[in-house]
């Protein structure tokens, strides 16, 4: 049987890589890169090589699945449907509209993402729509939006060689966005100086020539730190911020108060190592500045963001080529999900919901009322639900209960839900808590626009059927809601006409459509009159909001920092070889082999102090959870903080995480909590965190509890 | 050697893809060129020299296979199909692997299966392509004796020049029965060595790899020198994916749907993962990224395979400098080594 390639997009991170799926007897067998990809030129990372494992018809959910005292079983589309829409209806009658919601997937395309967001304003009429941006780039999307008016990546990853300096803060970038990590590699071997922000001593951190090893949580006193120096040598330009930039005086005024002797105190980073990067930078004809969750998972995320954005304002490195603020987004379609309006708080091209002309256009565009009051936060619905407030929920993509904050918490509001939803490729530990579970397509199986984070909107093509009898969300939206009793609403004849509704109702998109977004290899937003071809860098000339906003921020310290009894900081990263909660990656036996042993890794001092040497069992707990796993000695680790990726099923970091949240966005604080680390007995298996439950359920104790039994 | 003139290469293709699934590289949609299979009525012109980044061994030794099913009682062993396939179009690079990859597999069912179907036609470079350097690894421009069933030979740079075509074997001489073609010319050997050289020229400068393999095979690069590229290698298993002559492979168990039979699969390998060389104990004789870095270049250049395999495991199509994001392929190591080893 010959094989045949389908051109395509990657399915994994957010920096859009081009991809042939090698299609053999309707089954994807492989992958091939495209040489002539504008981003990847022919290159993927492990897990873009293992795509074709991810989608293995083989573990796919192929049926509606309804569960029957506590057992699934299999269902017509056409009952799981009707019994969705009855009880959805049932709870908007008794609890009121807000009752319900829907959590979108980063992971699906654009038309999905543009049809839950229509699905939740103009069929279940509530704005309680959202979804894992909340918890990697909200901050990006808030601070952003304040200070420059928009909350994307500035720049492109051509930007990368046209930079002369490289800024990477808070990202373990060849890991997580590993092509765009290897153009910033091979930028620094052609002689671009390479500046690296985190604690850890990630890979780039190890070829920088600047590496500044800042203490868990210290963002805000360190980029306030490096714009004081700034201003005390006049490094600033002065031109761009008399004409482009607003509140300069009381900046200047507020970061006197980040002297270098404090900076260096509270960041663990000497005063010759902030002069420099503050020199460097400064002094850039081109400064190319990323960022991602070392920045964004706390809770002063917005002011992080808004203390890099002042730094970058300051020197006026933006709104040219090769340099920018870059967040550099997690998902395949996080931007495009942004975008498309799964949030509680904007319609698709970020219109306001509470806009009363926004709500005006939209209602009459789509001829039907839409809601007038914001809606829930994923972690909000949550939080209802265990009030009692919010009984149904449809998420779509999503495996909250591993990657969430705060596991236990997650799972409880599942459980205090009247009806869940999920609708996914396989079993998830999520799907487990479902009263239904309905059979989605993968990326391979249906057409569709993913958004990549330098805002290119490409196409994905269908390869092969989805197995069995899954659908594209957006085609399963269609569905609910003719058995809603809405069917005109959202009755598209395929993916391209629901592109077109969308394009039609934003100005960004306005120029886009899928003809001439094949025949230019993708488009960047904004695509409109204006800006025909696509807009490869924003803010050329003006921000969206005018003039660009410097904002005072304060430095305030982690919620949750290391005491007596929880003695280390534990902060999460990811692995190159798994992503998210490994429903994908860890179906690859290549991939699955390359899971380490152990998931904690510390460094051998403080190892040696815990008399742990590599790969010993180990008891990580904190005021919230208690996992076990082994330890993994890592030179590239500060003292005092440990470090584990959430991957892992067996041994959740996010058992151990902190839901406490930013105000302003909710974004949780994953990158730092305090924990208690301990050998367990040498040669004991470390438990699951299953097997630790059931102990515990046997025991009848609490589950925090558990570890001082245990032990 | 017999050789025929061709007027034209569609000719021949069109007849061969009546009796063959047939494959060529061509652009795709997108630009990337990649293989994709003809139909004896396809009107497109042949494109002439074209490099797929993908190489052809997928075409022998699958991504990932079937290799045996156990029901309890019987191993049974899935063959593929056999149905015959023609390459349209081989590079001589790309040919010189295969064969390469003939005397690997000689054993391999599965392999053999797919390639004894398989007629192998390949064309001459009469230029370089980009960051191709087969001079150098003595496989390409030209075709190599032996490597292919038929060769087609430009008689000329032009777009439209005619061609000859050559047969090495009777495998090649059956294909080409039932088309009327003409003897070439008694000049065409020394036309096709004119051509060969005049390429030859036109290659850039690639001393640095032959120096880069002399320290190799010397034994002058240091550990640490190893160690310092194996922070650059994020094993994505690009380089071992795309090289046409690498050939490891991985074994494992799948249940079928209705779980009374095991299956067993392999899928391609990468030697620069670090559970590659794993062992139970979890003791690792690769441990860290350096080493197995050094593993993969000393395969592709140690003269200590040359007995095994008659040649150096690199074919010099320049594939892995595209692919790798860590900026460690063949030109950049070579390099890196010719200059830390001389200075």
């Amino acid at each position: 049987m010959p094989i045949k390639s389908i051109n395509t997009i990657c399915p994994f991170c957010g920096v859009g890589c081009g991809m042939g799926l090698r299609v053999s007897n309707q089954q994807v067998i492989g992958v091939e890169p495209l040489s002539q990809h504008p981003i990847s030129h022919g290159q993927l990372c492990s897990k873009g090589w293992s795509t074709a494992f991810g989608i293995d018809p083989r573990d796919r959910i192929t049926t509606p699945l309804i569960k029957d005292d506590g057992r699934f079983r299999v269902a017509s589309w056409d009952e799981a449907l009707s019994l969705i829409a009855s009880k959805f209806k049932q709870f908007i009658a008794e609890s009121g509209n807000d009752a319900v919601g829907v959590t979108s997937s980063a992971r699906a395309t654009n038309e999905d993402n543009y049809a839950t967001q229509k699905f939740a304003r103009a069929v279940l009429k509530t704005n309680n729509v959202d979804h894992c941006a909340r918890i990697c780039h909200s901050p990006s999307v808030a601070g952003l939006k304040k200070t420059l008016g928009s909350g994307a990546m500035s720049n492109s990853a051509d930007d990368i060689e046209k930079a002369d300096v490289i800024v990477v803060a808070g990202a373990d970038s060849t890991e997580n966005h590993a092509i765009l990590g290897g153009r910033i590699m091979r930028a620094k071997f052609n002689g671009t100086k390479l500046i690296v922000i985190d604690p850890r001593e990630t890979r780039l951190a190890q070829l920088a020539d600047l590496h500044l090893q800042l203490k868990l949580g210290t963002n805000v006193a360190l980029f306030n730190g490096l714009v004081n120096i700034i201003f005390k040598n006049g490094w600033e330009n002065t031109a761009f911020l008399d004409e482009r930039c607003e509140g300069l005086d009381a900046l200047r005024e507020y970061v006197k108060d980040y002297p270098i002797t404090k900076v260096s105190e509270i960041t663990g980073v000497t005063g010759i190592q902030l002069i420099e990067a503050a020199r460097i930078y400064s002094h850039a004809r081109a400064a190319f500045l990323a960022y991602g969750m070392g920045i964004t998972q706390y809770v002063s995320g917005t002011r992080n963001v808004i203390a890099v954005s002042n730094l970058v304002l300051v020197c006026g490195q933006i709104g040219r080529p090769g340099c920018g603020i870059n967040p550099l987004r997690g998902q395949n379609n996080v931007q495009g999900a942004c975008d498309m309006g799964c949030l509680p708080n904007v319609y698709p091209d970020y219109q306001d919901v509470l806009n009363k002309d926004v709500q005006h256009k939209f209602s009459k565009a789509w001829k039907t009322e839409v809601p007038t009051t914001p809606g829930l936060t994923s972690l909000g619905m949550s939080r209802m639900a265990r009030q009692g407030h919010f009984r149904g929920l449809i998420i779509f993509g999503e495996d909250p209960v591993v990657t969430d904050p705060d596991q236990n918490m997650v799972a409880s509001g599942f459980k205090a839900m009247d009806l869940l939803v999920v609708v996914e490729l396989t079993l998830t530990e999520t799907a487990k808590y479902a009263d239904l579970i309905l059979p989605a397509a993968s990326f391979a199986e249906k057409n569709g626009t993913f958004t990549n984070c330098e805002r290119r909107v490409q196409c994905i093509h269908k390869a092969v059927a989805p197995p069995g009898q899954a659908l594209a969300d957006w085609q399963i939206l269609s569905k609910l809601a003719e058995h809603m009793g809405c069917g005109s609403l959202m009755n598209w004849p395929d993916a391209e006409a629901v592109f077109m509704e969308m394009a039609a109702l934003t100005n960004s998109f306005s120029g886009m459509s899928y003809a001439v977004i094949e025949q230019q290899h993708g488009l960047q937003w904004p695509c409109n009159r204006e800006h025909p071809a696509g807009t490869p860098y924003l803010h050329k000339n003006r921000f969206p909001i005018g003039k660009a906003k410097l904002m005072p921020v304060q430095h305030t310290d982690p919620v949750e920092m290391p005491d007596e009894e929880y003695p280390f900081y534990l902060t999460t990263n990811r692995l190159h070889f798994h992503y998210g909660c490994g429903s994908m990656t860890r179906k690859s036996p290549l991939l699955e082999r390359e899971t380490p042993d152990g998931i904690l890794f510390i460094n051998p001092h403080d190892a040696h102090k815990l008399k742990l040497i590599d790969h010993s069992p180990v008891a990580a707990w904190s005021r919230r959870g208690y996992i076990e796993t082994r330890a993994v000695l890592s030179e590239h680790m500060p003292r005092g903080v440990v470090t584990m990726p959430y991957h892992f099923k067996e041994a959740p970091s996010n058992q151990l995480t902190n839901d406490a949240f930013d105000p302003i966005t909710k974004m949780p604080e994953l990158k730092a909590c305090a924990v208690a680390i301990k050998a367990l007995p040498t040669g004991q298996q470390p438990r699951t965190i299953n097997e630790i439950k059931q102990a515990s359920a046997i025991k009848g104790n609490a589950d925090v509890e558990v570890h001082h039994a245990s032990l | 050697m017999q050789a025929y003139s061709l007027d034209k290469a569609e000719t021949l293709r069109a007849h061969l893809a009546k009796t063959h699934c047939l494959l060529e590289v061509r652009d795709s949609d997108e630009g990337s060129p990649q293989w994709q299979q003809i139909t004896s009525d396809d009107k497109t012109p042949f494109c002439g020299m074209r490099v797929a980044q993908f190489s052809p061994k997928a075409f022998f030794f699958a991504e990932r296979e079937q290799l045996f099913t156990f029901d309890g009682r019987e191993f049974v062993t899935t063959l593929p199909d056999s149905a015959p396939q023609a390459l349209f179009a081989v590079n001589a690079c790309d040919l010189t692997a295969i064969a390469y990859q003939d005397r690997f597999f000689a054993k391999d069912q599965h392999y053999q299966r797919r390639r004894s179907a398989t007629l192998l036609v390949g064309i001459d470079c009469l230029s370089p392509c980009d960051g191709g350097f087969c001079p150098s690894v003595d496989a390409g421009p030209a075709v190599r004796e032996h490597t292919a069933d038929l060769i087609l030979i430009p008689q000329s740079k032009e777009p439209d020049a005619a061609w000859f075509v050559a047969v090495n074997n009777s495998k090649g001489a059956a294909a080409l029965q039932g088309l009327q073609l003409q003897k070439a010319p008694a000049d065409w050997q020394q036309l096709r060595n004119t051509h060969e050289r005049e390429a030859i020229k036109a290659f850039p400068d690639a001393s640095y790899i032959l120096t880069g393999v002399e320290h190799l095979n010397a034994g002058r690069i240091s550990a640490e020198f190893w160690e310092t590229l194996g922070v650059q290698c994020l094993a994505c298993s690009g380089c071992t994916s795309l090289c046409p002559t690498c050939s490891c492979y991985t074994t494992y168990e799948r249940n079928t749907d209705d779980d009374d039979t095991l299956v067993t699969e392999r899928c391609w390998d990468s030697c620069l993962y670090d559970g590659f060389q794993r062992e139970a104990s979890g003791h690792n004789p690769s441990a860290t990224p350096g080493h197995r870095v050094e593993r993969f270049w000393q395969h592709k250049f140690s003269n200590d395979f040359v007995a095994e395999f008659g040649r150096y495991g690199c074919v010099g199509c320049g594939r892995c400098e595209q692919t790798c994001p860590g900026v460690i392929g063949v030109h950049s190591v070579m390099r890196q080594i010719s200059k830390s080893c001389t200075t």
